[in-house]
This record gives structure tokens, C-alpha cells and sequence, in this order.
């Protein structure tokens, strides 16, 4: 008997219904949390919402040519914070006025513009903090050509302080999803040593170490595990970009489909992989040693 | 050769035999019998190296099942097949599952030639187009011939059966004399523990050697040898 057994799929090759069931389940599972943790890391939690709604606005001053103040708003949007910086030329200013205060024309009586241009500053959503607001902030105020800058100062530490536990508790949420999967995980495999726990025995008396057994199982469901893991998040991947298609409003929530082919995107779904493929193994682990603890 | 050397079991809090050597010599098929509670299934236990004596040890070819190497121990236990006899524990499986999990314990056996093997030995056994039979469903016989031809898809090389004469019934004898004797003339060992022999098979071996509780029969291994053919 000099060949060793091949354990890895012994689960497979001993209790195929019930793991076939077991992992469709898992698969499905996967695709779910795949889907929500591409939303979770495109959105950011809620940054990519609070950076949407969030401004930093460069009051002019009123002699401030529009070249001149073009040309500063090119070098706001080079700094790298800043999504985006946009000129409003003081007739644009005034048309925005009359949009939010309808019936105000008569402010501008003698035909002279009460208001000056301004530039708007918009922040990327992973660089809305209260630092990296100071540095653009205080950038802006060092140039002789802005008057004023507005940038909410007052409220938004308590803002941030607000998007940051939302976001939070969006990836605790996650995380009690993972965890619920592991705690099912570990009670399916419990169940299925449980059933198997005569297969097993048979092959100990026929000199099968119990180690080398649990090992193998436990590599097997990391393997499992990890392909599941990665086919369910592009599965949910691309439910993502389908949803992203049909409603495209929710691109201002969540982020352009193309966000999801960005090396960091990509890596942390690969990291996500890994860590389902550890968890099926610990899942593994923990039901057998249950299974052989309650039969002792 | 298995040895077994001075060999004691306590159990129940009283001593259930104690001294006990036993010789049990390659390429042969072995008969022990022994009274009811005597301790056989134990005795057999005890040589697969499934469970320690409390006294004595058990030494195969030269080594020490208890006192070596542990993986000389799990070698030991891999070369072996064991028939038991109860295989209630086994009854969601169907005859086809005995055969995975045989081939899973054996290694290295394709898929197809173990479809082709496990037909094959269980024509043998008389149980042909059995694979998807539930052991459930089995009479006590059919199982005990089932679990035999499954043990059998690895070629162990040493056998211990448990009660599977007896189990298999009367009808069967002749085919098993055959089995035991076959695969004892290919080089491979077999121990069986029965409460009786039966008559025609003690006439063939002729004086049995007494040990303790046990009687040890050595079957005959060819026509010649055999003092009165059974069937």
C-alpha cells in the first residue's frame, strides 16, 4: 500500500448532495457580499454622496478678469484633492441667484451685477477629510485674487465626524454578513463531519491519520472557498454594473461602472477572495474538531 | 507473521484472559473460534492495532505494533482490510458508497477500474447489480458479503473478518471456503474469528490449537493439504 490516499475532495467524492446543495448556497451568498463590497468600496460608505453634495466656493474679487480667473480654477483642479473646479462668471452667479430666490430682479436695479464671480471647488471622495479641506481651503485664501472662501468650516468636522461612523456602520454591517457566513459555515460543516463521522472512522482504522484528514478537508474548503468567493464577487461585480446601467443615478451614490477595473478595486476583491478561502477553512477546522468533540 | 505476545485484556473491571501468544503465518486463512463475550472482536482490535493491550504486545514481521513507530502502525493498519460485524452504522450508504470509500482508503484506484472491480466482486459474492442497493435493505448476509467485497477492491493483504462466516449463512460457506483459500494461495493473510467453525471446515483443518478462551484453526491452503473438503 505505498500509494497515499486522495483526501483533498473527500467531502465531494463521499456526500455530493448535500455539498452540492451547500455550495450553491455559499455561491449565491458570495454574490451578494461580492455585490455590497464593490458598492462599499466604489461609494466609499457615504463619501461619495457627502463629496456630491459637498463645496468649497472662491468668492472673487469684482475686478478679477474671467481669463485670469479661468486660468485659477485650471489650478485648483490640479491640486490633488480637488475632483473638480468650476468658474462661474458673475452673470452666471446672478442666473443662479434668481434660480434659488425667484422674484429678486429688482436687487439689480441701476442694470449693475451685485454679485461676483466665484469658482467652485469639489474634493474627490477619498480625499474628503478635515485636512485635506484646510490645505485647499488655505491654498485658496493665499491668492490675492480671491476675497473670500467659503468652505463651511464651522460644520463640517461634525459632518465628517457623521459620514465616517455611516460608513462604519455600513462595513460593520458587511462584516456581521461575513460572520454570519462563517458561523453557517462552521454549523454546515459540523454537520457534514457529523454524517461522515463513520467514513472517517473507517479510513482511521485503515491508517489514515484523523490530522491529515481534518487538514485536507480544511485545504479542500479553502480551495472551495476562495474559487466561490472570487466567481461570486465578479458575479455581483457585474449585477453592479447592470444596476449601474438601468439607473444611473446611483453612479452619483456609487461611482462610474469603470471605477470597478481599478487596481485597488480589483486588489481588495482579490484580498476578500483570500480572506472567504481562510474562513471556509477555519469553518472546516472548527466543525470537525466540534463533530469529534461531541462524539467523544 | 503476527504475533501476538503474551497478550491480556482487563475489562469490566476483571480480567478477561492474560498470557495469551498467538502465531498467525503469512499466506494462510486463519480460524479462531471462541464462546460468547470471550472477547474475539476485541482480540481482533487488538491485532489491526486499533486498541493497545493491557498486557503483551503485537509484533508483525519483526516489528512492534504499540511499542514503534507509529506510522509503521498506520502502514500496518493501511495493508489491512477488516470485515466487522455490525455495519449498522453504515446503513444510509449504498453498496456503491462501500466501494468509494474503499477505493478512498486504498488510493490510486480510477474511477473506471473501480466500476469494472467493484462489478466484478460483488458477481463474486453473489450479490451482482447490487452497487445502488441501500446496505439498509440488505439482509444481514448480504451486508457482510457487501462490506467483504468492498475490503476486497484494495487487495489487502491481510484480512480479519468478524463474524462474517456465520453472518453470511450456510448457502454461502462453499463460495468463502474457496475466497479464503484463493486468496492464501496469492500470499495474502486471513484471520477470522466465528463462534463455531463449521463442521466441514474444522474436519479440513484438523486439530485445533488451544489458546485461552480461543481455538486456532489453520485452514488448508490446497486440495492436497486439505484433510476433507467441505461442500
Amino acid at each position: 500500500m505505498s500509494e497515499r490516499p486522495s483526501l483533498l475532495w473527500i467531502d465531494w467524492r463521499l456526500s455530493r448532495d448535500p455539498l452540492v446543495r451547500e455550495t450553491i448556497g455559499r455561491f449565491l451568498y458570495f454574490c451578494l457580499l461580492g455585490f455590497a463590497l464593490l458598492t462599499l468600496l466604489l461609494s466609499g460608505g457615504v463619501s461619495r454622496i457627502l463629496a456630491d453634495r459637498y463645496a468649497i466656493t472662491a468668492v472673487l474679487r469684482a475686478e478679477v478678469p474671467s481669463a485670469e480667473a479661468e486660468g485659477l480654477a485650471r489650478k485648483a483642479a490640479a491640486l490633488p484633492q480637488v475632483r473638480s473646479a468650476t468658474y462661474r462668471d458673475p452673470e452666471a452667479a446672478w442666473k443662479e441667484f434668481l434660480r434659488a430666490y425667484p422674484g429678486l430682479e429688482p436687487l439689480r436695479g441701476a442694470g449693475e451685477n451685485p454679485l461676483p464671480g466665484y469658482i467652485e471647488i469639489r474634493i474627490r471622495p477619498d480625499r474628503l477629510t478635515g485636512e485635506d479641506v484646510d490645505l485647499v481651503a488655505s491654498a485658496l485664501r493665499a491668492v490675492s485674487q480671491v476675497e473670500r472662501v467659503l468652505a463651511g468650516e464651522e460644520w463640517l468636522p461634525r459632518l465628517l465626524r457623521a459620514g465616517r461612523l455611516a460608513s462604519w456602520a455600513c462595513w460593520g454591517i458587511f462584516g456581521a454578513f461575513l460572520a454570519g457566513f462563517f458561523l453557517v459555515g462552521r454549523l454546515q460543516e459540523r454537520a457534514r463531519a457529523v454524517a461522515l463521522a463513520t467514513d472517517f472512522a473507517f479510513l482511521a482504522e485503515r491508517g489514515v491519520p484523523a490530522g491529515r484528514l481534518a487538514f485536507l478537508r480544511a485545504a479542500g474548503a479553502a480551495i472551495s472557498g476562495f474559487l466561490l468567493a472570487a466567481a461570486g464577487t465578479v458575479a455581483g461585480g457585474g449585477a453592479l454594473i447592470l444596476s449601474l446601467r438601468k439607473f444611473p443615478f446611483l453612479e452619483r451614490v456609487i461611482g462610474p461602472p469603470a471605477d470597478l477595473l481599478l487596481p485597488g478595486t480589483v486588489a481588495s476583491a482579490v484580498l476578500f477572495s483570500i480572506g472567504a478561502a481562510l474562513l471556509c477553512a477555519a469553518a472546516s477546522l472548527l466543525g470537525w474538531s466540534a463533530a469529534r468533540a461531541g462524539r467523544k | 507473521m503476527i504475533e501476538g505476545f503474551r497478550l491480556g485484556v482487563f475489562s469490566r473491571g476483571a480480567t478477561l484472559w492474560d498470557g495469551l501468544d498467538f502465531a498467525f503465518g503469512d499466506a494462510a486463512a486463519w480460524f479462531v473460534t471462541g464462546p460468547p463475550s470471550s472477547g474475539k472482536t476485541l482480540l481482533l482490535s487488538i491485532l489491526r492495532g486499533e486498541r493497545r493491550p493491557d498486557a503483551g504486545d503485537v509484533v508483525v514481521s519483526g516489528e512492534s505494533l504499540y511499542r514503534g513507530d507509529a506510522a509503521l502502525a498506520r502502514a500496518w493498519r493501511a495493508s489491512c482490510g477488516y470485515i466487522p460485524e455490525q455495519t449498522v452504522a453504515d446503513a444510509r450508504l449504498t453498496v456503491g458508497d462501500l466501494f468509494r470509500r474503499s477505493a478512498l482508503a486504498g488510493g490510486g484506484v480510477r474511477e473506471s477500474e473501480r466500476k469494472e472491480r467493484t462489478d466484478r466482486l460483488l458477481q463474486m459474492v453473489g450479490l451482482q447489480g447490487a452497487s445502488g442497493w441501500r446496505i439498509a435493505e440488505l439482509s444481514i448476509s448480504e451486508r457482510g458479503r457487501a462490506c467483504l467485497a468492498a475490503e476486497l477492491l484494495r487487495g489487502p493483504k491481510v484480512l480479519f473478518c468478524d463474524g462474517l462466516v456465520a453472518g453470511a449463512g450456510v448457502p454461502f460457506w462453499e463460495m468463502l471456503w474457496g475466497l479464503f483459500r484463493a486468496l492464501a494461495r496469492e500470499g495474502n493473510t486471513v484471520i477470522l474469528v466465528e463462534r463455531r467453525i463449521p463442521e466441514r471446515w474444522a474436519l479440513a483443518a484438523g486439530n485445533p490449537e488451544p489458546v485461552g478462551p480461543f481455538r486456532v484453526y489453520r485452514l488448508p491452503g490446497t486440495a492436497a493439504e486439505a484433510k476433507g473438503e467441505p461442500g
